[in-house]
């Protein structure tokens, strides 16, 4: 298993965490570790719209680019990691405790952007 | 849970209430009503939530225990109607089970119930008429086509297995005004005799013949207001907004003044719609953020929608431009832009606060 996945895989064990996917800034993907109830294609090309809309909307306000971001939904948490050339996305459940979460997250996108850099 | 344990809870119980009764705080109604959890008593949870709340009705933790109790209330509810069900169905028990079903949210098993309801009863109007106001309400909250879609599907099945009910055809006519279908929606209201109209649908009735049509095609009227985040004709709280003046307005603003003071805050805006109040440092109605948040928002409402986890609620947005904060409901938003190290928990709070309040004052909330 590559340093990426081992770190996708990680980083689901997390409580809280669904799933988890590594998308290029114009969207393949890189990685991911969904399971079964989420399908590759539909998280990606979800992922890389907010993605892109997002970043585009800010560059167009002059804020440049985002970090990261965390969305609520009703029923569910997604947190997005930008992490240089990638984008790293998590999937959580509605309860998940976001502040228990962060830290692991973080430390993903931190080894992620390593593995990147080297690859 | 043996009578040792059973008694020791009931032990507890007793100092608890005694305590509310003697000072009474949020956190002492919240323990209270978990004891009443841990003993299985939703009911008597509801009770000491709604007790609480009259006294401290900003708690936020007294609205989480209240919604608890209640979604144990609805399960026993529910368990006690799906046994009678399965000895004896009928349309009564169904549409009870489905009023509770739709006044939790609970989307999946309301669909699951509706569609076994309209195998079991195929002539019944009721599963679809229940389906097509569910639908109904998520496209007045989120504007998506999709719902749109489906509750004109749902009301116009209804319709073909009875003309003559007035509901469905009302609901349906509603809908395609507020899209621009007026020339459809007459259509429909034509059929429905005059002698029993109430104030709203008379008043509906009047709308309709006075506003022009924008076309037959009712998916591109969706889809077309999906894309715009607005309804051609005022969604129904826009009445309630005009009839209660300008209170929920100027309460929203000195709210949105009060988050732009908050420490590290730059720039506030309240959005509905294509108006916008803004506090801080913004000139006007033109500022490059609003546009940015309001483009975020849509993403984010599309990504939620079609990943299937519900709506968009909040969003934080972090970059080297500092913190962006949104909040939405519907077509309502509250943004702000800060600074790395602001309070971010709490202006969150308080923008959901803004939109909560602005919505009560429209008249969502009922």
């Amino acid at each position: 298993m590559n340093p990426i996945q081992e770190t996708l895989e990680d980083l689901r064990r997390t409580n809280g965490v669904k799933a988890c996917m590594v998308l290029t800034n114009d969207g393949l993907v890189v990685a991911q570790s969904l399971g079964a109830r989420f399908r590759e294609d539909i998280v990606a090309g979800l992922s890389s719209y907010l993605a892109m809309t997002t970043n585009k909307a800010l560059e167009e306000g002059g804020l440049g680019k985002f970090d990261s971001f965390t969305l609520h939904a009703a029923h569910g948490k997604s947190v997005f990691h930008d992490i240089g050339e990638a984008v790293l996305v998590v999937l959580l459940d509605q309860f998940a405790d976001l502040d228990g979460s962060r830290r692991e997250i973080q430390s993903a996108a931190q080894r992620l952007r390593r593995s990147a850099r080297i690859g | 849970m043996n009578l040792i344990q059973r008694l020791k809870i009931w032990k507890e119980l007793r100092r608890l209430e005694a305590r509310v009764r003697e000072e009474p705080s949020p956190s002492t109604f919240v323990d209270l009503g978990q004891v009443f959890l841990n003993l299985d008593m939703p009911e008597r949870a509801l009770q000491a939530a709604d007790d609480g709340l009259l006294l401290f009705p900003d708690s936020a933790d007294l609205k989480k225990l209240r919604t608890f109790a209640r979604r144990g209330v609805d399960r026993s509810r529910i368990d006690e109607l799906r046994s009678r069900l399965n000895k004896n169905p009928t349309n009564r028990l169904y549409g009870e089970l489905v009023s509770i079903l739709s006044e939790s949210g609970d989307a999946g098993a309301l669909h699951a119930t509706c569609e076994e309801w309209s195998v079991r009863f195929p002539q019944d109007t009721g599963p679809w008429v229940w389906l097509g106001q569910f639908h109904l309400q998520g496209f007045y909250r989120s504007i998506a086509a999709r719902d749109g879609v489906e509750a004109v599907s749902c009301l116009e099945r209804a319709i073909g297995l009875d003309s003559e009910q007035v509901r469905p055809r009302v609901l349906l006519a509603e809908l395609l005004y507020r899209i621009g279908a007026t020339q459809r929606a007459r259509t429909l209201l034509d059929a429905v005799p005059t002698d029993g109209d109430d104030s709203e649908l008379q008043s509906l009735r009047q709308k309709v013949a006075n506003t022009r049509s924008l076309g037959n095609d009712v998916e591109r009227l969706l889809q077309s207001a999906e894309e715009n985040g607005l309804l051609p004709n005022a969604p129904p709280i826009a009445d309630s907004a005009t009839t209660r003046g300008d209170d929920g307005i100027g309460a929203i603003r000195d709210a949105l003044a009060a988050i732009a003071e908050m420490e590290g805050v730059q720039k506030a805006a309240y959005i509905r719609g294509t108006r916008a109040l803004v506090k801080g440092d913004i000139k006007d109605g033109k500022d490059p953020f609003l546009r940015t948040v309001r483009v975020i928002a849509k993403a984010g409402h599309r990504y939620s929608r079609r990943l299937d986890v519900g709506s968009f609620k909040r969003g934080v947005i972090q970059g080297p431009f500092g913190v962006l904060c949104i909040c939405c409901y519907g077509e309502v938003l509250a943004a702000v832009q800060c600074t790395a190290t602001s309070p971010t928990e709490r202006i969150l709070a308080e923008l959901q606060e803004v939109v909560a309040s602005s919505l009560y004052a429209m008249g969502v909330s009922q």
